[in-house]
């Protein structure tokens, strides 16, 4: 598809929505497209990441398919983030598409891990220390290159977007003001509440499954971060080195962690495919929606591998399912940035430029 | 005829026609009392809910200002708003009833699962007098079918009420076509103790309008869907009920001459009018475009433009104004000077360039404030302009081709108090009731009010469903 036809299409049905504004009530999108004089493809950009999909806009429309107005916001404006997220992307020296370079990220990323497995392995270590399989040196460098490689291409990315969304200039990441309240309204997935209407998601019935999953997976993706730290605090500064017992802060926050995040993808798993199969017409992008189900798997071998490593660590297949988790890891700290996990950065300085635009109504 | 009966074989008691606004509310109150209640739509699923679809707001006394409606707007002041419209309250008693019974619509809406926003953006005047519920009409249908389904009412889809069958003065089925009759031609027979009439007004049946508006109503777009074609209506006064309302009564306002010729809604209605001037195919202006404040007159803008020359009229404004009012979604003429956008909207320069010089000339100065009636006006000039008038003078200019768009009719038929359909013969039906468009000529004559026709359909659903459902449990 052309570049600028998903944002002609969005730029139609915006140019509608403006004439109604019925929706108003549901999310930031509406009143952030009133106060757009003329829509450029940054502002659309914007708009479309300020959307997180509630779909709301969607089941209280009534110039919706098979009206000949035929809107479908959240279509439309899932069409502009994926052409967007690949649009800011930083170009490659060589010649790769997306996919290209995702393969050989994961793949660098895969190697590099072996081959320091082999070189350096994990003798020493104690039964159920994660350094029998590799030595903590090797699994810095193992784990460190890859996210180096990943933050830099999200910041490259980020920075691209935000020039195109916000022109040249810090504009709302300079406002202390615009950046708390960006923050509170992403913990809250305060866009997901559809104005006290919920989702509606799966299908036209309002539900607020999809929030409350996502929060676990927000929140367990966090608690596992907690986890690591909280476990390089116990070794790097109380000398304590792994394993941890049952009852130790690296443990606790990752069995909850992983636990959240078990529940919250396989649960937006299922409302994806109940989704998939019962909305005509599609509300999603397809690719989009492929890229949701990837990430959302993604994170479910995650978690799901890395508390079999907790489950496993006194028996012998500790070795291979840590290697395992290890290896997902690292491939995915690699991916990242090409994945549909950008949302998160996308969406959250669509929030920042949001916020720094509120005005009194 | 196939007989379509409710699972257990009995008549049902209340069988609702229409799956508006009034329908809904009829079939949910109606369902308090009677437990066999049906509710024909005559749309498919995804198109439910006819021109309740494009609704936004309702209009309801209340003495106390809340977080959706910052003030109080107490009876008298809706009852003076009512009056100060058109020819006022067609039948005062049930007028003064509507209006009365408003104060407890918002509660009862809520408590029926409607949920509310602040007033949007851009529709100046309106946050005091008038409750918007989240999302507009389509979102309010949605969850008064929910909570319909959730107590048991029964709906059909694409079933179209032809005509009822009488027993002496009781009604005993509705006959409708589609459905299990499918395309056969065959009518259904579904047998009810009781009906309420809730299928809307004549507006998309241009032949019907051309009887009192001539080929005037080839040029009027309809703002709801094709469907309104006032098939029961006409069946009620074939079988003797007795009619309400003026002929050419009805709502309609200025929308985009290039609007499709039906279900448009709201998107193509224009608020431009009291920042502009208006004139028409001779470039001539012919109306106060700024005679009230705008929720109370843009009702009478359709029928403004009905009564000019080839039933199209044209707003002119310039840069100053623009972003005033809600875009128009297909975008106005736009040009560097006035002659420039008269050529772009196929006007005569000279005679567009004399008009706006005239008005320029007439302009008073003042200061300009859109959220009040400020006195802005013009000295002299036939008609005047009596608020928000300011020279038209900087570029760049803007101007864009109305229609009248017909919201709905108000000719339907005589109700009692209770809802009950009179008969010409001076009585009224046993068990047929009517609420909403089909009966608002009980109630407006020929101006209108904006949010009130959901107020209409609301406090006449409830009364309507309510003594459907006594004359089928009790009759």
């Amino acid at each position: 598809m052309p570049f600028a036809v998903p944002f002609a299409e969005a730029d139609r049905q915006l140019t509608i929505c403006n004439a109604c504004r019925y929706c108003e009530g549901y999310c930031a999108v509406f009143p952030a497209l009133e106060w757009q004089a003329d829509l450029t493809a940054g502002d659309i950009t914007h708009l479309a990441d300020l959307c997180h999909d509630c779909r709301d806009c969607y089941t209280a429309c009534m110039y919706a398919p098979p009206h000949e107005f035929a809107l479908n916001l959240p279509a439309a404006l899932s069409a502009v983030r994926h052409h967007t997220y690949d649009e800011y992307l930083p170009r490659l020296p060589w010649p790769a598409g997306r996919r290209g370079a995702m393969l050989a990220a994961a793949l660098a990323a895969v190697l590099l891990l072996a081959v320091l497995g082999v070189i350096v392995g994990g003798a020493g270590a104690p039964a159920g220390s994660p350094y029998r399989v590799i030595a903590y040196p090797a699994l810095l460098v193992a784990f460190g290159l890859p996210a180096a490689w990943s933050v830099i291409v999200m910041a490259w990315s980020a920075a691209r977007y935000w020039r195109a969304t916000n022109g040249p200039g810090w504009g709302g990441l300079a406002s202390p003001a615009a950046l708390t309240r960006a923050l509170r309204q992403a913990a809250t997935l305060r866009n997901l509440r559809g104005g006290g209407a919920d989702c509606s998601y799966p299908g036209d019935e309002p539900s607020g499954a999809r929030r409350r999953l996502h929060h676990l997976i927000a929140w367990g993706f966090v608690a596992c971060a907690a986890s690591t730290v909280a476990a390089a605090i116990s070794q790097d500064f109380a000398g304590d080195p792994p394993p941890y017992p049952a009852a130790s802060a690296p443990v606790l926050f990752g069995v909850i962690g992983g636990a959240g995040l078990v529940i919250g993808c396989a649960g937006l798993l299922v409302l994806r495919r109940t989704a998939a199969s019962g909305d005509t017409p599609a509300r999603e992008d397809p690719t989009l929606a492929r890229r949701g189900y990837a990430l959302l798997a993604a994170l479910l071998v995650l978690a799901v591998s890395g508390l079999l490593t907790l489950v496993v660590r006194n028996t012998a297949a500790f070795g291979p399912v840590l290697y395992v988790h290890l290896v997902a890891v690292a491939a995915c700290f690699a991916i990242a940035p090409y994945t549909k996990f950008m949302h998160v950065i996308y969406r959250f300085l669509a929030l920042v430029r949001h916020n720094s635009e509120l005005r009194p109504r | 005829m196939s007989t379509q009966l409710p699972p257990d074989g009995a008549p049902w008691d209340v069988v609702v026609i229409g799956g508006g606004n009034a329908g809904l509310v009829a079939a949910i109150t109606a369902r308090e009392k009677a437990s066999r209640v049906l509710l024909l739509e005559r749309a498919p699923a995804e198109l439910r809910g006819g021109n309740t679809r494009h609704t936004r707001n309702v209009r309801c006394v209340h003495d106390s200002g809340d977080q959706y409606t910052p003030g109080a707007y107490p009876y008298d002041e809706l009852w003076q708003d009512l009056c100060a419209v058109g020819d006022g309250p067609a039948d005062e008693e049930l007028a003064s009833f509507t209006v009365r019974e408003s104060a407890s619509v918002p509660v009862w809406m809520t408590v029926h699962g409607i949920r509310w926003q602040p007033p949007l953006t851009g529709t100046l005047h309106l946050g005091r007098t008038n409750r918007f519920f989240l999302g507009g009409g389509k979102a309010l249908v949605n969850s008064y079918h929910r909570t319909a389904a959730a107590a048991g009412v029964t709906v059909w889809y694409d079933r179209t009420a032809e005509g009822l069958e009488f027993t002496g003065n009781r009604c005993t089925a509705v006959l409708v076509a589609g459905g299990d009759s499918g395309d056969s031609g065959e009518l259904g027979r579904i047998a009810a103790r009781a009906v309420v009439c809730a299928s809307g007004g004549f507006e998309a049946n241009i032949d019907w309008l051309r009887r009192y508006w001539g080929s005037a109503a080839d040029n009027f777009l309809i703002r709801g869907p094709a469907t309104n074609d006032g098939r029961m209506l006409a069946a009620l006064y074939a079988l003797g009920a007795a009619p309400a309302g003026q002929e050419r009564g009805f709502h309609s306002v200025a929308i985009d001459a290039r609007s499709p010729r039906f279900d448009g809604g709201i998107a193509t209605r224009l608020d431009c009018i009291p920042f502009s001037i208006v004139v028409n195919s001779r470039g001539e202006r012919f109306y106060d475009e700024g005679e009230e404040l705008w929720p109370k007159r843009y009702a009478i803008w359709g029928r403004n433009i009905a009564g000019q020359p080839g039933q199209i009229a044209y707003s002119i404004w310039d840069a100053k104004v623009n972003h005033l009012f809600l875009p128009p979604m297909y975008g106005p003429a736009r040009a560097g000077t006035v002659t420039g956008v008269a050529a772009e909207l196929g006007l005569d320069q000279d005679a567009i360039a004399a008009t706006v010089a005239t008005y320029n000339k007439a302009v008073v100065a003042g200061s300009f404030d859109p959220s009040r009636l400020d006195g802005c006006r013009t000295d002299g000039l036939t008609p005047p302009k009596s608020n928000w008038a300011q020279p038209i003078d900087t570029p760049p200019f803007y101007g864009i081709a109305m229609r009248p768009g017909i919201t709905f009719t108000y000719l339907g038929v005589r109700v009692t108090a209770d809802g009950r359909v009179r008969t010409v013969e001076g009585g009224a039906f046993r068990n047929v009731f009517a609420a909403g468009e089909i009966m608002s000529g009980n109630i407006l004559s020929s101006g209108y009010l904006g949010g009130f026709g959901l107020t209409i359909g609301t406090v006449w659903g409830r009364t309507a469903g309510a003594a459907a459902a006594r004359e089928a449990v009790e009759p």
